[in-house]
């Protein structure tokens, strides 16, 4: 994949000490993604898979006692990088015994503080989120209008408060809420949340960030309002070339909006690479696990013949005891005879098989 | 096809919303029509599914079958008698034919109590039996429901989506329902999962000859499970048939545009229709919004293209249900 990227994660591992089972829960565990300027990358997954915990490793909002993150995380503005993580490690010290973790103690508050020093310049006014439920993200209290204008002083070079108010009144345009003037001064109540969603886009591009990280957009409103904010994201990716990061677990929006996809599951990538190759063709070259997850999806076929659909037995991956082999084998149905014992005990890399296309499978590789 | 088992006769449920003491005292409450003058039936083994955007009146039509709310006016009748009015003690032995598979799998469940005894409860609330019976039938439970042994001394937050859904039927069935309303059943669950829950409702429809009323707003989901459709808008009934005839051959511009708006790229572009198309200015529809004659006017497409007809806006005409051949049924004035 050629381009300027704007964000290059390296093995990026999340941690999170669970005190009674004196184990750590691998949330994310080792991921490594890049997403150019001007691209969307899609982040699918089954809840659990770690897409979410991806997200807000990426903003800095993992501070809480258990989290511990590691790896890189390198971030563009004007041509300088910065290492999102950068000496994080030092705020951590592990207590082990024989090899095992008993122990982690967190400086919380060098934590953060590190975070604000790298953070601070950068959140919401280079990396803008938009998360899952828009009337959770917004304060039940203050008008959406105003809540925008607040962003935009607050995030944006434009100080004066009346033109800050233009400005908010034009991306309300932008995202596409009718009569704007008088749904300014709404409360997000009064608003539906199809609405409520819009407003949150509002907020998120009136920064004009340059990465965009989209968690869920559309999950949990109605089918109809879903395609008018995938519609939304569409249009806005094509006027503003907004840089997106998108996480969902509906392939069809990741589908409609996204350039590269990348397919989460217990905490790493199964499979990377152009989302043409990954999600649309029926490729022979596709990791068991997009297959089956493509599969699970009702087609046109099973509707018409009300067939049984293609489940994925077992569930989602334990991420306190990762397996030793592949994560994915105890759910696999294309384990053959020749590579079941590599499957069952050593996890396979992920391993470019054609060109910008990535997989980590053992039927792929030699 | 077999006997009628659940069929609802001009059902009505209005809910008052009080706007503040002094506007309740003067008697000024607002009624809102959750659920107004619907009509179906519903075979023995069959599936009719619901669908309709949220605020529709899907679940309330299913907790008002089940009398878990009272009606406020309509008649319900189950295997052929009219439980709408029938006292707690003679409808208590019909409960356990029908039952609610409810769509918070998080609140349906006590957090306090091991699967084991959540089952056990639901099994000897209605029976009189002893311990090895129990025990047997737990079992049972398990093996129809598809859940390993070993859940049984969890908690519910140790499962996962897919096992608390299982854990919910399995204690549906274990007072031996023959009639489900399954209220969302698949909407939190992830599409593997999601296609491991549509097939155990398949193989129980198949092995218990159960009936659903399966309600939903994952259009394709509904299609699948569904022997028939009903769509409902604010209340209402707007259009009924057979799922596939109601997927393929809409006649109700509502559902034509709800089953057009499914996020699928490539059945889109095969279709040809547009983006554009689909989006024609379609706001936002609540209860607020005064409406005279058809409840979907202010949104309809067809109403604006044909000059605003006054007949759509009449009060006097609401567009009723009306019969169009080979079971299926509308409510508008124009069908498309």
């Amino acid at each position: 994949m050629r381009g300027v990227p704007i964000l290059e994660i390296e093995d990026l591992r999340t941690y999170f000490f669970a005190k009674g089972k004196q184990a750590f829960i691998r949330a994310v565990d080792g991921v490594n993604l890049r997403i150019n300027r001007g691209e969307t990358l899609g982040l699918v997954g089954e809840s659990g898979s770690g897409k979410s915990i991806t997200a807000l490793s990426i903003i800095g909002l993992i501070t809480a006692e258990p989290g511990v993150i590691s790896g890189r995380i390198g971030f563009q503005t004007d041509g300088i990088e910065t290492n999102l993580l950068q000496d994080l490690g030092d705020y951590v010290h592990l207590k082990g015994k024989d090899g095992r973790v008993m122990e982690v103690h967190k400086d919380c508050t060098g934590w953060e503080k590190q975070v604000e020093r790298l953070m601070g310049d950068i959140r919401g006014r280079e990396i803008s989120v938009i998360f899952q439920n828009p009337r959770s993200s917004l304060n039940p209290f203050i008008p959406i209008g105003k809540q925008i204008t607040e962003a935009i002083l607050l995030n944006s070079l434009i100080k004066n408060h009346h033109k800050a108010k233009e400005r908010a009144l034009y991306w309300l345009e932008q995202v596409k809420i009718d009569s704007p003037r008088l749904r300014f001064d709404s409360y997000p109540y009064g608003l539906s949340g199809g609405m409520c969603q819009r407003a949150m886009i509002a907020m998120a591009l009136a920064s004009e960030p340059s990465l965009l990280i989209a968690d869920e957009p559309t999950t949990g409103l109605d089918a109809t309002i879903q395609s008018k904010i995938v519609d939304l994201l569409q249009e806005l990716k094509s006027t503003f070339t907004v840089t997106t990061m998108l996480i969902s677990h509906d392939i069809e929006v990741i589908k409609r909006l996204s350039d590269s996809a990348a397919v989460m599951y217990g905490g790493t990538l199964m499979e990377y690479g152009p989302a043409r190759d990954i999600l649309f063709v029926d490729l022979e070259s596709k990791h068991p696990y997009t297959a089956a997850l493509l599969a699970s999806i009702p087609s046109e076929k099973h509707i018409k013949e009300k067939a049984y659909l293609q489940a994925i037995e077992g569930d989602v991956l334990d991420t306190i005891n990762t397996p030793e082999g592949c994560r994915f084998y105890a759910r696999c149905n294309r384990v053959t005879e020749g590579v079941r014992e590599k499957c069952q005990y050593h996890e396979p890399d992920l391993r470019e098989i054609s060109p910008g296309h990535c997989v980590r499978c053992w039927l792929y590789f030699d | 096809m077999g006997k009628t088992i659940l069929e609802v006769v001009n059902l009505k449920k209005h809910f008052l919303q009080p706007r503040g003491l002094f506007s309740a005292l003067r008697g000024q409450e607002r009624i809102i029509p959750a659920v107004d003058e619907v009509n179906f039936y519903l075979k023995e083994h069959e599936t009719l599914g619901l669908v309709g955007e949220s605020g529709s009146g899907k679940t309330t039509v299913g907790k008002t079958i089940l009398r878990l709310t009272p009606a406020t006016s309509g008649r319900i009748l189950f295997a052929g008698k009219d439980i709408t009015d029938l006292s707690a003690r003679d409808f208590r032995p019909l409960r356990k034919e029908m039952q609610m598979i409810f769509q918070d799998l998080d609140a349906a469940l006590n957090p306090k109590m091991r699967i084991r005894a959540i089952l056990k409860e639901a099994i000897s609330v209605h029976q009189d039996i002893n311990g090895s019976q129990v025990d047997r039938k737990i079992g049972e439970l398990l093996e129809q429901v598809n859940l390993k042994e070993t859940k049984l001394t969890n908690f519910p937050h140790e499962l996962s989506g897919g096992e608390k859904r299982r854990v919910g039927i399995a204690r549906a069935l274990a007072v031996g329902a023959r009639f489900l309303v399954a209220d969302e059943p698949t909407s939190a669950l992830d599409v593997s999962i999601q296609a491991q829950v549509v097939n155990l409702f398949k193989d129980l429809q198949k092995n218990l000859g159960l009936s659903y009323l399966f309600i939903s707003h994952d259009l394709r989901i509904v299609e699948l499970v569904s022997h028939k459709v009903a769509v409902m808008y604010l209340g209402r009934i707007v259009e009924m048939g057979l799922a596939n005839r109601i997927a393929e051959a809409p006649r109700h511009p509502y559902t034509h545009i709800l089953w057009s708006s499914l996020v699928d790229k490539e059945s889109r572009e095969a279709s040809g229709t547009s983006s554009e198309g689909k989006s024609a200015d379609w706001g936002v529809f609540d209860f607020e919004r005064p409406y005279r004659g058809c409840r979907f006017a202010p949104r309809c497409p067809v109403y604006h293209a044909r000059g605003r007809p006054e007949i759509c806006i009449n009060p006097s005409t609401e567009p009723q249900l009306k019969d169009i051949g080979e079971v299926h049924k509308v409510a508008c004035h124009f069908p498309l």
